[in-house]
């Protein structure tokens, strides 16, 4: 019981991180973007890359590759690792520096189409960058083991027993983190900047504010964050197979998530987020409950998020928690936490 | 056509003869279609002028061109001894020319309130990094409500304050936007069509606003208006536009006498 | 010189793709909404094929079904996105609605090809029904079902825009849809059997897929990539455009890729990527394609 509620924890993690960084992007700043797994898949692919290979380079361990005889290395380097803390850390941190520095740059280049384009062929253009990436990952054989996958190291073995513990306890720590971290820029006069661009760009330029600049930022920064997104996953998961991070688990899930929740509400999208992780969770371990079905479970999750978007964006498409700008009394008192004024 | 078209500098008596904005040989087209031909007009400091003319003439086109929105095919636009022509909108701004929109373009999902606060300039809690830490940015956003409490006072809507500016009537959107020119300090504001659709007491008003404003904080204006009856009361000076060219320039007065306003507009 | 093998491929492909980016363009246009389901409605009805192979029929009997299941999915398609925009929904919301009809189709294809699995004993993850193929004249009848099935659509298209009541009212339609319905147009009515037509093809080009190339579920998802590339490369807003597009597109994945192989052996596999980066060149350089610069030449 307990390992379930922690799976469940670990995965909202993930997706909390995910769909903030969605609310981020599109509720705030109003960037159409289908290809949210695109920084994600990098995430998962640095974690695949290079903590393994950079562990055989402290260990010494020659004459092995650590995608073609995974198995072999993996069971080399757990002994090492699993004495070695300072190593294991030093591995995450250094997996986690990269994969976010490399989304950051992706997320600065890929910002510069996504000006010129009018906002639908952006959102086309992201998803096919992301399925190009899921390509790209599934044939390349020594970047992340291809189709089969590869499993990759735990920078908490040394906890040994307690090491899927330590990932766990990780993972929400950096998720808090994450949460105080868009809450603050959010209700801050950047999240008013960020609204002020997705109305009217026009007004926001005649208020001298430089919208495309503010956009690129926004989306570099999102970018960097769902980087981070996808390492963590790739670690609780301790493998890696690109195949698996789908347009529809890894993009129009999340997309869903806030728009049930509410875009443009950190909380009702924190909620909405919650609230399908645990229905889609609960639906993969009671599968046996599933046998009315004529076919296989696997394929109910894409039909039922048809009908959830479906039946939302026809009878509430402002979410359940819908967007509530605050009221100048609320901005004083809990924002600049000073006494209302007038 | 010299005497016609007397530029707005010559007609004052000015301590600092040097315009505040140049518009020089200004051309725009449009495919085949010349919006406009070589349009030269001159705003002095610490003036009001206004820009006349009947619908398709070119008057928003003009201030299109010198607020960023167009780049001209030719000519050049100086602001304040600086060569803007062609900047993007936001550098134009910043050097501090601003503008309105002839229908109000505010921000729909905010709040009024919010719809002036984010006038605010150079305030650290826009930046990504600075957002994050309050102690930052709360002395100007302090500054920034303060401010924005004296325009809601001025501009009459206090009691709108925490409303969504989709929930503002026509003349209260106007309103709004004149708000949001007297968050930002800038030296000039082009103004499209002020009191447009507004009732003549509102118009009034807003024309006093504009009055006080160039005198207190010695700002410029460039209007353009199509209600004559309430506007030619409260400029100094008066361009005159058809087909694209300046054809009539002079004070009010001068223009009326002038005799040109009937031929432009019945022509 | 490059073998026969690779220019059949290279002109099937290209027929294949040319009218499915025809069609994307055709939707686009008339409601400004990028359909995202349209590859995975084109690619439903290899199934269809894949069925009549298997119960011994020639695999060219399915192409009316594919075109009627095709079309039947994208009218439905057609409905939701209508009454979404007349609520009012937004651009994001109208491409929601297609990614809904999208996950569908995705689930139905993958339960389909289960349960063919179990009744055919088949690995349907994988098929390729070029076997099936008939001969005609020792040349795989593909290359000329493809081939005339494309130009016979084009000159049946340009003909209907031109010649028909029912083209000049979706011509106008295209132009301007609030003009259209004031002079008495039924556009609802136009738009509808226009998108119950281009799924239609959709459905029939599709179809026509695995009689010469491999065919797995993620086929869509990676045709979408080319289908995308295409429409950029003609000209989004432009259907000919597309079409020519199409025929690019087709022509440097399959040539181009295997010159280069000759010398980059692995970058056989990455084909549909190498379109995502002409596409993503094309956009920087020239965001209206092909139709925009030719534009650009005559008039401008």
């Amino acid at each position: 019981m307990i390992e379930l509620t922690i799976d469940i924890l670990t995965f909202f993690c993930v997706y909390v991180i995910i769909t903030l960084s969605l609310n981020f992007q599109h509720g705030y700043a109003g960037i159409f973007n289908l290809g949210l797994y695109f920084p994600i898949i990098v995430g998962a692919l640095v974690a695949a890359y290079l903590p393994g290979r950079l562990a055989m380079l402290i260990y010494n361990i020659k004459g092995l590759d650590f995608a073609a005889n995974n198995a072999a290395v993996i069971s080399l380097l757990r002994p090492n690792l699993s004495s070695d803390p300072l190593v294991s850390i030093m591995l995450l941190v250094v997996t986690l520096a990269v994969a976010m520095g490399l989304c950051y740059l992706l997320g600065f280049l890929s910002a510069y189409p996504s000006l010129k384009l009018p906002a639908d062929y952006l959102a086309l253009f992201m998803l096919c960058a992301g399925e190009s990436l899921r390509v790209i990952g599934m044939q390349t054989d020594w970047l992340a083991g291809g189709v089969m996958g590869i499993t990759i190291i735990n920078p908490f073995w040394w906890l040994r027993e307690y090491s899927y513990y330590g990932m766990a306890l990780f993972a929400i720590t950096v998720t808090a983190a994450v949460i105080l971290v868009y809450e603050r820029m959010c209700n801050s006069p950047l999240g008013r900047l960020l609204r002020s661009i997705r109305e009217n760009e026009l007004t926001s330029a005649s208020l001298g504010k430089d919208a495309n600049r503010i956009k690129r930022d926004t989306l570099t920064f999102s970018f960097t964050i769902l980087g981070l997104a996808g390492v963590l996953h790739a670690f609780l998961m301790g493998a890696v197979v690109v195949g698996g991070y789908t347009r529809v688990d890894f993009s129009f899930w999340p997309w869903l998530m806030m728009i049930i929740g509410g875009t443009g509400n950190n909380l009702g999208v924190f909620l909405g987020t919650f609230g399908l992780v645990i229905m889609r969770r609960i639906m993969i371990v009671a599968k046996h409950y599933f046998w009315f079905l004529p076919f296989n479970v696997v394929w109910f999750e894409p039909i039922l998020l048809a009908a959830m978007l479906a039946a939302t964006l026809v009878f509430r498409p402002q979410g359940i928690f819908p967007e509530q700008p605050m009221k100048v009394s609320e901005y004083v008192r809990k924002v600049l936490k000073l006494e209302a004024k007038e | 056509m010299a005497s016609r078209t007397k530029s707005a500098g010559q007609s004052h008596n000015q301590l600092d003869d040097e315009p505040l904005l140049r518009v020089i040989n200004v051309s725009k087209r449009f495919g085949n279609f010349f919006a406009l031909r070589d349009v030269s007009i001159d705003i002095p400091k610490k003036s009001i002028v206004l820009l006349i003319g009947p619908n398709g003439s070119g008057k928003t086109t003009l201030v299109n061109c010198i607020s960023g929105v167009y780049k001209p095919d030719g000519g050049t636009i100086m602001f304040d001894g600086k060569n803007i022509t062609g900047l993007p909108i936001h550098e134009i701004v910043r050097l501090g020319l601003g503008r309105t929109f002839q229908i109000p373009q505010p921000f729909m999902r905010m709040t009024v309130a919010e719809n002036l606060l984010v006038c605010g300039q150079d305030n650290p809690g826009e930046s990504f990094l600075l957002s994050m830490n309050r102690k930052k940015w709360r002395d100007i956003e302090k500054k920034n409500l303060e401010r924005m409490y004296q325009v809601l006072k001025t501009i009459g809507l206090q009691d709108k304050a925490d409303n969504l500016a989709c929930e503002l009537s026509g003349g209260q959107l106007k309103l709004l936007e004149l708000g949001r020119l007297l968050m930002l300090i800038s030296k000039m504001m082009l103004l499209d069509e002020p009191i447009g659709g507004v009732n003549p007491v509102l118009a009034h008003n807003i024309f006093s606003h504009i009055v006080n404003i160039r005198d207190e904080f010695g700002i410029s204006f460039l209007i353009i208006e199509h209600r004559l009856d309430i506007a030619m009361k409260y400029v100094d000076f008066v361009y005159v536009l058809s087909a694209g060219s300046v054809v009539a320039s002079g004070t009010p007065r001068e223009i009326v006498e002038m005799g040109k306003l009937y031929e432009v507009y019945l022509a | 010189m490059i073998p026969i093998p690779i220019i059949l491929t290279a002109v099937v492909y290209s027929f294949i793709l040319s009218i499915l980016a025809m069609g994307f363009t055709l939707q686009y246009i008339t409601l400004s909404v990028p359909n995202l389901a349209y590859a995975t409605i084109a690619f439903a009805s290899t199934y269809l094929t894949l069925t009549f192979s298997l119960m011994g029929m020639v695999p060219y009997t399915a192409m009316p079904f594919a075109f009627l299941l095709g079309g039947a999915i994208s009218y439905m398609l057609y409905k939701l996105v209508a009454y979404l925009r007349n609520k009012g929904t937004s651009i994001v919301g109208l491409m929601m609605a297609t990614i809904v009809f999208d996950l569908i189709i995705y689930a139905g294809m993958n339960i389909y090809a289960d349960y063919l699995a179990q009744v055919f004993k088949l690995y349907a993850g994988s098929f390729s029904l070029s076997e099936y193929d008939l001969k005609i004249f020792s040349i795989p009848a593909i290359l000329l079902v493809s081939a005339a099935t494309s130009i016979g659509l084009v000159v049946f298209f340009t003909l209907m825009l031109i010649k028909t009541k029912f083209g000049i009212a979706m011509r106008a339609v295209m132009e301007n849809y609030n003009l259209a319905n004031v002079h008495g147009i039924n556009t609802e009515r136009v738009l509808s059997i226009a998108w119950f037509f281009v799924g239609g093809i959709a459905g029939l080009s599709g179809s026509l897929y695995p009689i010469w190339f491999a065919m797995d579920p993620w086929v869509g998802a990676r045709m979408f990539i080319s289908i995308f590339a295409a429409c950029v490369v003609g000209g989004l807003r432009s259907i000919y455009g597309s079409l020519l597009g199409g025929f690019l597109i087709a022509f440097s994945e399959i040539i181009v890729t295997y010159l280069l192989s000759i010398y980059f052996p692995w970058i056989w596999s990455y084909r549909a990527v190498t379109s995502m980066l002409i596409a993503a060149v094309a956009l920087v350089e020239m965001p209206s394609g092909i139709a925009g610069l030719i534009q650009k030449l005559r008039g401008g």
